[in-house]
């Protein structure tokens, strides 16, 4: 009698523990998540934001033969098509497509919390065995959030995996090509120098897409070191038509540290997008100074540019050198 | 004793009469040897331990990895088929199980804790009494 009763606590206690964990578990769509609280948290633009989308594909630009410059693969021979020009110019329409598709940022989320949840406690285990034993659901068609993935310590206790174990074991049965099991030595900080002397910034980005989760600590970690050494050498061109341009320009937004790649831009003669940058920067900080006199002048374009380098630039003198040339040079070319 | 008649062609399932079999979820061994690997798996009772199974329904290794892990597969889902269809677990898998929190604890698993820690203890007395007469 003892022993059923047991049994059906235990059962029913496991159940329970099913019912919460299924409503705890995080939520598998990223972009539903974050625009969610872009409404709570209004008037600060959150990344998920479609003008502040909008911005970040226009400023990355769409350079073809970046994108398209050849990568490692299979040699085969070229191929030589006659064309009219009506279907060069749909050849043309059809790569930017294709661009635009590999142009997608990655998303950026915030950090994910750690699992800390014990299902089971039972000292009357201890010393069962000196490993720990892993049990992990192989069901095909659940998805890698809402697994189950469990570890029985030798003291008895009874845990929910933590994100590293839920990501290594995840990889061991439903296994992702390009993902390693354990991450590899590249992304370990005096590698990463090296890397980032030779100018390889995007295929460490690229390694650490394919390797970590977005929410992930590494994830976010590589992330800051990388963007952080291009802005100390002003490398900005190394990633200008790829898909983390977006992030880049997002992560010194948030820093408030847009100078270098405002003189970067206005040095290549993008005016447009140094006054997209200045937009954005305006709908992530309307608290500021430069926003808010805008926001009282309603200023357009260049007048943006000159108000954001009264108040806000340490590289004044500079960004209005450079918007007073560009309005000479058009003067000029208009007459 | 029901006399069982074990057919060699396994063309069928539906046409034959299985007298006195009964599907289990057992451990099926593979692997190297002095280097088990078993997988869980759904078979009938008589047809030998590694060959011919009906699903397989996870993977249990021994050996523990090099994070101290015994790495074990289970896809709960089929598990709930197979013992709703009124299938047998063998000692081993309900162990496992028990472990895993699916089935309540197994009692040998308590009582091999209970004996391991006897068995600890009574090292430690007789490693003190050696320490004392040195």
């Amino acid at each position: 009698m003892a022993a059923s009763s047991f049994t059906r606590c235990l059962v029913k206690s496991y159940f329970c523990v099913k019912c919460v964990a299924h409503a705890q578990t995080t939520t598998r769509m990223f972009c539903v998540s974050a625009s969610r609280s872009s409404f709570v948290d209004a008037p600060k633009a959150q990344f998920t934001d479609t003008e502040v989308q909008d911005i970040l594909t226009k400023i990355t630009g769409l350079d073809l033969k970046k994108v398209f410059r050849p990568i490692r693969r299979q040699l085969t021979p070229p191929k030589y098509k006659l064309m009219t020009d009506t279907e060069l110019e749909e050849a043309v329409r059809k790569a930017e497509e294709q661009a635009k598709h590999l142009l997608k940022t990655p998303p950026v989320l915030p950090e994910r919390k750690p699992i800390n949840d014990v299902l089971y406690e039972d000292q009357m285990l201890e010393g069962m065995d000196t490993a720990k034993y892993v049990f992990t659901d192989i069901n095909f068609n659940v998805p890698h959030r809402e697994r189950f993935i469990v570890v029985r310590e030798p003291s008895g206790t009874l845990r929910k995996a933590t994100w590293n174990e839920r990501d290594r074991l995840i990889q061991v049965y439903f296994p992702k090509e390009g993902r390693k099991i354990t991450p590899p030595p590249i992304f370990k900080e005096e590698n990463l120098r090296v890397v980032f002397e030779q100018d390889r910034h995007e295929d460490v980005l690229n390694q650490c897409i394919v390797q970590f989760e977005p929410d992930s600590a590494e994830f976010n970690n590589v992330l800051m070191l990388t963007y952080e050494d291009i802005e100390k050498h002003g490398k900005y061109d190394l990633l200008r038509s790829t898909r983390f341009f977006g992030g880049l320009t997002w992560h010194l937004v948030n820093g408030r540290r847009i100078d270098g790649l405002l003189v970067d831009m206005l040095q290549r003669d993008l005016m447009q997008d140094a006054v997209r940058l200045v937009r954005l920067f305006n709908l992530v900080h309307p608290q500021s100074e430069s926003a808010q006199q805008a926001q009282t002048q309603q200023a357009t374009d260049l007048d943006l540019l000159k108000i954001y380098a009264q108040y806000e630039s340490n590289r004044a003198g500079f960004i209005e050198l450079a918007v007073q040339t560009y309005e000479q040079t058009k003067a000029l070319s208009s007459f | 004793n029901v006399a069982t008649r074990i057919s060699r062609s396994y063309s069928s399932f539906l046409l034959k009469k299985y007298h006195g079999g009964h599907v289990v979820i057992r451990l099926a061994l593979g692997g190297a040897t002095n280097r088990p690997f078993y997988r869980i798996v759904a078979a009938y009772n008589k047809w030998a331990r590694d060959r011919k199974y009906i699903e397989q329904l996870g993977s249990y290794d021994p050996l523990p990895n090099i994070h101290n892990e015994k790495l074990v597969a289970f896809n709960y889902e089929r598990i709930k088929y197979w013992i709703a269809c009124g299938a047998h677990t063998t000692k081993p898998v309900a162990k496992l199980l028990g472990l895993a929190g699916f089935f309540p604890l197994h009692p040998m698993t308590i009582t091999g804790a209970e004996r391991r820690q006897k068995a600890a203890l009574t090292e430690e007395v007789q490693m003190d009494r050696q320490e004392q007469v040195e």
